[in-house]
């Protein structure tokens, strides 16, 4: 059995079967050039995608060419995406926007720009990138230029041992940097304290901040309190939608 | 070159402590609930007394559950889509898990129900009905959190059954304590039951025992049921250290979060109240025999355990929080 077939009977939850290497099918990915990239975020859609499995209202599911795709009229806000996907690339909207059109306290994530791929435009991020390391495309297309780079370069993809397939490929990928338990441990100071400045201004429930003293015998109930404190004034707050 | 190259957002943790606090709740209320069934369902005479306060124990402790869950959702009044069948996903854990959570506390009031009528045989039915899904429901929710291959912490096979040890000490450690306390208060509680009329409120009060004295031999004896239950605690947490130690770089680090980082305190507590002092306390001190010994080693369980759930949640999701 070729490893397409073997990952299409493998896989399970509301998405099409992975279509990477399947003859008529599209599968859009996407290839960063870290020697041309100035750093900003990243995104990656992976092909055997735990958010869409582990959803239990079916609010988020794969399209057949690959896209993660979100309803958020079915989403529920239980973050059981969030914390399925093993690169953080969820997050749940905020409850106040300025435009009160937008949808608000559901999960949301990259969607590949679907509504501009299908128009036959790039994703905005791949236009906008200044050093222009972002090359977007069909890879079951062997003439498309992803595929192209795919063959000529050397390419890495980020936790690729988690299962997940993931089609957002890199090229001068340091290992260093791309392995999640080593920038844990090397996180320099000032990265230490710009994490608690953004935990200590959230209301979140369940913001454990890592300073020196604050998680000591006495700061780790604190918190823990702290935290119950703001999940029931988000009774008022979040006014019942 | 600066790690923040692809690592530059911080995200929250989004199973937070109100998830802690109802796995916690979920586990004492099943804990509870499999004491109860010693008595009406496996038959050891002695805890028949207890059964019904048990289980009534066990409801109340699932009463707040719910509210913490829908309040947790972004969307708290969508909560009945994940019943709708259009809705309905298979391979979600939690559309599974959302069945159990209302199928136990149906099960526990019929079996509730056949206890106060002194019904033996239908109690005995339903009793391991509501084994059963209080068994599944705690089960779940060591799933849930075990089915994500990104959390290193938690993506293991024992999570569940650590879950499940963890409930049954914690559910018999919280029945100690109020037995102990409601033992110290005994006048007071008997003069409540007499002053009721005849009825069903007295009626109801003398089915649960409220106002009789619970047995120094019985509270010892779960004190010993308890310790039963540590030792396999404490063998599971074991293991699941070695994997973590003899494990990859990312299973070490969040070793390292959980033994010396954040969530250090919760860690030792879980260890310590939940596992060594009560040990000690059951097995080797003067106080081994006496209610008031079992009850500090029972409260302790329960605090402990607290910890557990509380650097068991925390911990999978803080290290990512960085990524
Ligand atoms: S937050 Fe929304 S999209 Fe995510 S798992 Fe829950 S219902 Fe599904
Ligand atoms: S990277 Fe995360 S959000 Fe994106 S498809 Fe994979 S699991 Fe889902």
């Amino acid at each position: 059995m070729s490893e397409a077939k073997w990952m299409s009977k493998r896989t399970y939850g509301l998405q099409s079967p992975p279509s990477l290497g399947v003859p008529g099918k599209k599968r859009y990915a996407m290839v960063i050039d870290l020697r041309r990239c100035i750093g900003c975020g990243a995104c990656v859609v992976a092909d055997d995608p735990p958010c869409v499995r582990n959803c239990p209202t079916q609010a988020t599911y794969k399209h057949e060419s690959g896209f993660i795709l979100q309803r958020y009229n079915r989403c529920i806000g239980c973050k059981t995406c969030m914390v399925a996907c093993p690169y953080n690339a969820r997050h749940l909207l905020p409850a106040a926007r300025t435009d009160h059109s937008q949808p608000t306290d559901v999960a949301d994530k990259c969607d590949f720009c679907i509504h501009r791929v299908t128009r036959g435009l790039m994703p905005t991020c791949v236009t906008t990138c200044m050093g222009g390391a972002i090359t977007f495309g069909d890879v079951n297309d062997s003439e498309s230029e992803v595929s192209r780079m795919l063959d000529t370069h050397k390419t890495m993809t980020l936790r690729s041992d988690k299962g997940t397939r993931p089609q957002v490929y890199y090229i001068g990928l340091d290992g260093d940097i791309a392995d999640v338990a080593a920038s844990y441990a090397d996180r320099s100071v000032q990265m230490r304290e710009e994490f608690n400045i953004f935990k200590r201004n959230r209301l979140g429930a369940g913001n454990i901040i890592e300073g020196e003293s604050e998680t000591g015998p006495v700061g780790f109930p604190l918190q823990v309190i702290r935290n119950m404190i703001n999940f029931v004034k988000d009774i008022v707050e979040k006014g019942y939608r | 070159m600066e790690k923040e190259l692809i690592m530059n957002a911080f995200h929250d943790v989004y199973w937070g402590v109100p998830i802690s606090i109802y796995f916690w709740l979920m586990g004492v209320s099943a804990g509870a609930h499999v004491i109860s069934g010693f008595g009406w369902v496996f038959g050891l005479k002695k805890y028949k007394q207890v059964g019904l306060i048990a289980t009534l124990w066990a409801i109340l402790a699932l009463l707040i559950v719910p509210l913490i869950l829908i309040h947790d959702l972004g969307k708290p009044m969508r909560f009945f889509y994940l019943l709708l069948p259009f809705y309905w996903h298979n391979s979600a854990p939690m559309s599974w898990g959302t069945v159990l959570i209302m199928l136990y506390p149906c099960m526990m009031s019929i079996y509730a129900y056949f206890m106060y009528k002194n019904n033996e045989r239908m109690a005995f039915i339903f009793g391991i009905g509501s084994i059963l899904s209080a068994a599944s429901t705690h089960w779940y929710t060591g799933v849930v959190i075990q089915l994500n291959p990104g959390r290193d912490l938690n993506h293991t096979a024992i999570a569940s059954l650590l879950f499940l040890v963890g409930a049954f000490i914690s559910g018999t450690g919280f029945l100690i304590v109020t037995f102990w306390i409601m033992n110290i208060f005994l006048n007071p509680l008997k003069k409540i039951r007499d002053s009721f009329q005849e009825g069903f409120i007295k009626r109801f009060i003398k089915a649960c025992s409220i106002g009789e004295k619970v047995e120094d031999s019985l509270i010892v004896e779960m004190g010993q049921v308890m310790a039963i239950g540590i030792v396999v605690e404490l063998i599971l947490t074991l293991n699941e250290y070695l994997q973590m130690i003899y494990g990859t770089m990312e299973e070490q680090s969040n070793l390292y979060d959980v033994l010396l980082g954040a969530f250090r305190v919760p860690f030792l507590a879980y260890v310590f109240f939940a596992m060594l002092i009560p040990l000690f306390i059951l097995y080797l001190s003067p106080i081994k025999r006496r209610p008031f010994g079992v009850a500090i080693a029972a409260g302790l369980v329960c605090i402990g355990i607290f910890g557990m759930r509380l650097w068991w949640v925390l911990g999978g999701l803080f290290q990512q929080s960085f990524y």
